[in-house]
């Protein structure tokens, strides 16, 4: 209590310093006087009077010193005057300010971007508390691997009922929704969970309620809750949503709810609809088709909870053999499962190679504070020799080097917000919606918080060396030499060319690791150009299963829609398929063979499309053996496919598959027809992902309609320039069939890329700062070096040196510098493409060309710096060097 | 913190503070030059104290909020800030005083010839 007070009081009187020390100025006084008064009474002299009483006082100054120092916060009162002594000495060299605070502002804006994007992406995705404890469970083929699937209903509801790993376990699944009766029909993306969802994610409504239990049975679903997006998108934030209908895929909802605008997940969810199935629906065990997310008990690992579902698993695999033999529970924490593998390892990059430059911006302000450190050693000296402690010095220099970084972190956060606003209006839209978190972004206290200790981290790297150096010199020796600047020492230089190296060593490796990376896209971007995409239309379309139910029905769309767009002028070809190549829409599907039984727990699986016959032609895939689909193919002949040429040789062993017939679909689910295999068709990869090409299984789409589709319309010139005539054309058939995604298939292939894209366009930033600033560190070292060895040279030119040798002198130091940095620098490089190309796609390791080149081009950039200050070095004037001795 | 300015022949840590508190317990406000010839007089000339080390005493006492200062005018007509107990400096001085004589006889009994 004592002590708090104490503080307190202390704390206050730090802000009424002056007041409180004329208080004090007054109090001595008049206790000086009473005294004097005193004394006089007694009879002494106005002089004795005086004299005694300041001897009976004690010292007046000690007396003030120590009540000072019980006043205040001492330690604040002394780190206050050194950042007002800092940034005096600051303010008069303001070029030197001014370069390195630009320096440091580039190396903490860059790393607080990149980190505040990582930190609502990947670290913090969703406002979910206890995030850690909330799970996905999914199922896996017993063969093991990483080929997990999504979960029969059945399965979820004897592991929801039987297991004690978890406070609750909710289930949910996306559908393509066409929302209508308010203008253009308009393609929504649903997500339908059960009630429980929202207490698994520790959620409530912003605006209304979510639905409950009794509003996930059938007949009593017809509720809605809105995502904050959607509400905010087309319903302008309006609070007189609740209980308002809307229409999707011809069904009335009733508003009854909006989420807050932290619920993200999932993130492309714009309206959540309770999950309803039949009583037949929760039996079926053998459609995958849900998602599964859980929320463990408090205690309980991920680890124990799957071991929990492990034995339930084998149980239900006893129970029910047909379906469930070889299929086990695998259970991931949400986090992990939110981005995927490739999100967090491109932002871990990223952040590894910003950092790097960081560290490359200490190093150049190092390099100046070497060089500022020998022109203030007359000032430290006369510092030193009127009193001024090591320790005081070393606090004076260091404070110094803070508040740099301090102005750096000031600069760092607006050229952070730049840089994050710039990443958030190129993201395209579409990309955005699947990025948990991404509307998230923003320079928050954590940014802060970070950029800070970045400062202070980059503050004292950068300062502790040059301050120590500065402080370890001779004071008799500088005294003599007067306020004459004197040359550094050797082990000054030698720490100045480590710096230089170490720069020169960074930006080799993160220019080659750029380079690669941007190679690789470059590839990834033009993998699909055998396809000629530029000149081909996409766009997808969902039927809506309400309307159009029937095979008939959808066979019906799919022609009428192919002839009017067929009937286009300029359109050559108009096709559909269910996947593009190196897009991300396809998705495998297990098979049998007819007369192949399996062994029971054995599983086949193949990419499955569902293509129109012209597909092959349109993006020009051969044929290789067989025969296309054909007009005589409908929908009330033998089902027919066509395969690729790795499913032949997979499972055919490279005999002909002709002829044999074959069954999609998971095990025991018999409303897939048997479809007979009519043609070979060459290898086109589905997944970009991907680097081994799976097999393929091609399903005529006229026999077979599916509900989603892609439309591939080829033209001769700009397909942008049909967009209009297409959404005519369509729309004629059916007004409330939105068509998304519009784009050229060449974008659609850019758009798939736009991780790899980002990815590779920071590290080339990165890289380029990286440059810039090892460039500028060398051309400073070489320059001060030729400055300080100028009486030197002008010996040497006096003594008969010849010009071009003094020239080649200086180069060769920079050639060494250099040439130790670029070896260091590959040797990282090597070892980092070869860590990265296991995990980026298109990197490859081995890629000499761009080794040679970069390796080339960053010795030719560091001789041509050292340029200038080698021909100065050559040009120095024996007589006037000699003289300014 | 340390102590800092207590210096030579400074009374223990803890006694000048309860002399300051007695002293105003018994005169009343006073200012810091009347508690220091209080101190002094009281104590006779077994105590050499430096009249200067009671203001960091009495900022020490403020500021634990034992006593309060204001400034007032002297019987001689002079500006001077005068001190006074708190409440929770009258209560300060009864433990204060039971400590002290605690402290006291204990050493007494340490310091009398053992029998």
């Amino acid at each position: 209590m004592d002590l708090i007070r104490t503080l307190l009081s202390r704390c206050v009187a730090l802000f009424r310093g002056q007041r409180l020390d004329d208080d004090l100025d007054e109090e001595l006084r008049s206790h000086i006087q009473l005294a004097t008064e005193e004394n006089l009474q007694r009879g002494m002299s106005q002089e004795e009077a005086r004299t005694a009483a300041l001897r009976a006082f004690g010292g007046v100054t000690q007396t003030r010193e120590s009540y000072r120092a019980r006043r205040g916060l001492p330690f604040l009162e002394v780190l206050w005057s050194d950042l007002r002594f800092a940034a005096r000495q600051l303010w008069k060299s303001p070029g030197f300010t001014l370069t390195t605070a630009l320096t440091l502002a580039i190396g903490i804006g860059m790393n607080t971007a990149v980190f505040s994007m990582m930190d609502a992406v990947v670290l913090r995705p969703l406002a979910v508390p206890d995030m850690s404890r909330v799970v996905i469970v999914a199922e896996e083929h017993g063969r093991g691997g990483d080929d997990y699937q999504q979960v029969a209903l059945g399965n979820y509801q004897d592991w929801k009922q039987q297991s004690r790993s978890f406070e609750d376990l909710a289930v949910r699944s996306d559908a393509s929704m066409s929302l209508t009766g308010a203008g253009e029909a308009l393609h929504v993306q649903a997500g339908l969970t059960s009630a429980n969802f929202f207490q698994v994610m520790r959620t409530n409504a912003l605006l209304g309620r979510v639905y409950e239990d009794r509003e996930c049975q059938p007949g009593h679903n017809t509720v809605a809750v809105l995502s904050y997006a959607f509400w905010q998108k087309h319903f302008g934030r309006d609070r007189a949503v609740l209980g308002r209908s809307i229409n999707l895929d011809g069904q009335a909802y009733t508003v009854i709810g909006v989420m807050p605008k932290s619920m993200q997940y999932p993130s492309i969810s714009e309206v959540f609809l309770p999950l309803a199935p039949t009583a037949q629906q929760r039996e079926n065990r053998v459609a995958h088709d849900y998602l599964v997310v859980g929320r463990l008990r408090r205690g309980v690992s991920v680890d124990q909870s799957q071991e929990e579902l492990r034995v339930i698993s084998e149980r239900l695999a006893k129970a029910y053999p047909a379906s469930n033999l070889g299929w086990s529970a695998k259970v991931e924490p949400l986090l992990d499962g939110i981005n995927g593998p490739l999100t967090p390892l491109y932002y871990r990059l990223i952040l590894a190679a910003t950092g790097f430059v960081l560290l490359v911006v200490c190093a150049n302000v190092a390099n100046l504070q070497f060089v500022r450190g020998i022109s203030r050693r007359p000032e430290i000296a006369v510092r030193t020799a009127l009193g001024a402690g090591r320790g005081r010095l070393l606090r004076h220099l260091l404070t110094e080097n803070l508040v740099l970084g301090g102005i750096g972190a000031a600069g760092g956060l607006v050229l952070a917000a730049i840089c994050m606003h710039l990443c958030k209006i190129a993201m395209p839209a579409q990309i955005a919606k699947y990025i948990s978190g991404w509307s998230n972004i923003s320079l928050n206290g954590r940014a802060l918080a970070f950029s800070l200790l970045l400062a202070m981290a980059a503050g004292l790297i950068s300062g502790l060396l040059p301050a120590l150096k500065a402080l370890r010199l001779n004071l008799v020796d500088q005294l003599k030499a007067g306020s004459r600047t004197t040359s550094a020492s050797r082990e000054t230089h030698r720490l100045r060319d480590l710096f230089s190296v170490a720069q020169i060593s960074f930006s080799v490796l993160l220019v080659i690791g750029a380079a690669l990376m941007c190679k690789g896209m470059w590839s990834m971007l033009h993998v699909a150009d055998v396809y000629q995409p530029k000149q081909i239309l996409t766009f997808t379309v969902d039927l809506p299963p309400s309307r159009y139910a029937t095979d008939e029905r959808r066979a019906a769309w799919f022609n009428d829609s192919l002839e009017k767009l067929r009937a286009l002028p300029g359109v050559t070809r108009a096709e559909i398929t269910t996947a593009l190549p190196h897009g991300q829409d396809g998705w495998s599907d297990d098979f049998r063979i007819e007369n192949r039984p399996l062994l029971p727990g054995k599983f086949q699986s193949a990419m499955r499309l569902s293509v129109t016959g012209g597909y092959f032609d349109a993006l020009h895939i051969p044929g290789i053996a067989g025969r296309n689909f054909s007009r005589s193919d409908t929908i009330n002949t033998q089902p027919v496919a066509i395969v690729s040429r790795g499913f032949a040789a997979k499972y055919f062993s490279g005999g002909s598959p002709i002829g044999h017939r074959i069954q999609m679909g998971p095990a025991g689910s018999p409303q897939e027809p048997w479809v007979r295999i009519v043609g070979v068709v060459d290898d086109v990869n589905y997944l970009w992902v991907d680097r081994d090409v799976e097999p393929a299984v091609y399903l005529n789409a006229v026999q077979m309609p599916p509900a989603g589709t892609i439309y591939v319309v080829n033209t001769g010139g700009d397909p942008m320039a049909l967009v209009a005539g297409v959404h005519q054309a369509m729309a004629a058939l059916d007004p409330a069939i939105p068509l998304d995604g519009v784009q050229t298939y060449e974008k659609y292939v850019t758009v798939e890329l736009t991780g790899l894209i980002y990815a590779a366009v920071m590290l080339t930033i990165d890289a380029l700062i990286a440059l810039l600033l090892a460039a500028i560190g060398i051309f400073g070292v070489m320059a001060n070096m030729v400055a300080e060895r100028t009486q030197e040279i002008g010996v040497r030119i006096a003594l008969g040196a010849r010009p071009e040798v003094v020239f080649a002198m200086i180069l060769r130091r920079a050639a060494l510098l250099t040439g130790i940095g670029v070896a260091v620098g590959t040797v990282l490089a090597v070892g980092l493409a070869r860590l990265s190309a296991n995990l980026l796609f298109g990197v490859r390791p081995d890629d000499p060309a761009v080794f040679v080149s970069i390796i080339a081009a960053i010795t030719v950039i560091a001789l041509l710096v050292s340029w200038g200050p080698a021909r100065r070095a050559a040009s120095v004037d024996p007589i006037r060097a000699l003289r300014t001795e | 913190m340390g102590e800092m300015g207590e210096s030579k022949s400074d009374v223990l840590q803890g006694t000048l503070d309860l002399m300051v508190l007695k002293t105003l317990e018994t005169m009343g406000p006073l200012h810091g030059y009347g508690i220091a010839r209080r101190i002094e007089q009281v104590s006779g000339d077994t105590l050499s104290l430096n009249q200067g080390t009671i203001y960091p005493a009495l900022l020490r006492l403020e500021q634990r909020g034992w006593i309060k200062s204001e400034w007032g005018t002297s019987e001689t007509n002079r500006r001077a800030k005068f001190y006074s107990l708190s409440r929770i400096g009258r209560k300060q001085i009864e433990t204060a005083t039971e400590n002290w004589e605690r402290v006291a006889t204990t050493m007494a009994r340490f310091l009398a010839p053992s029998s």
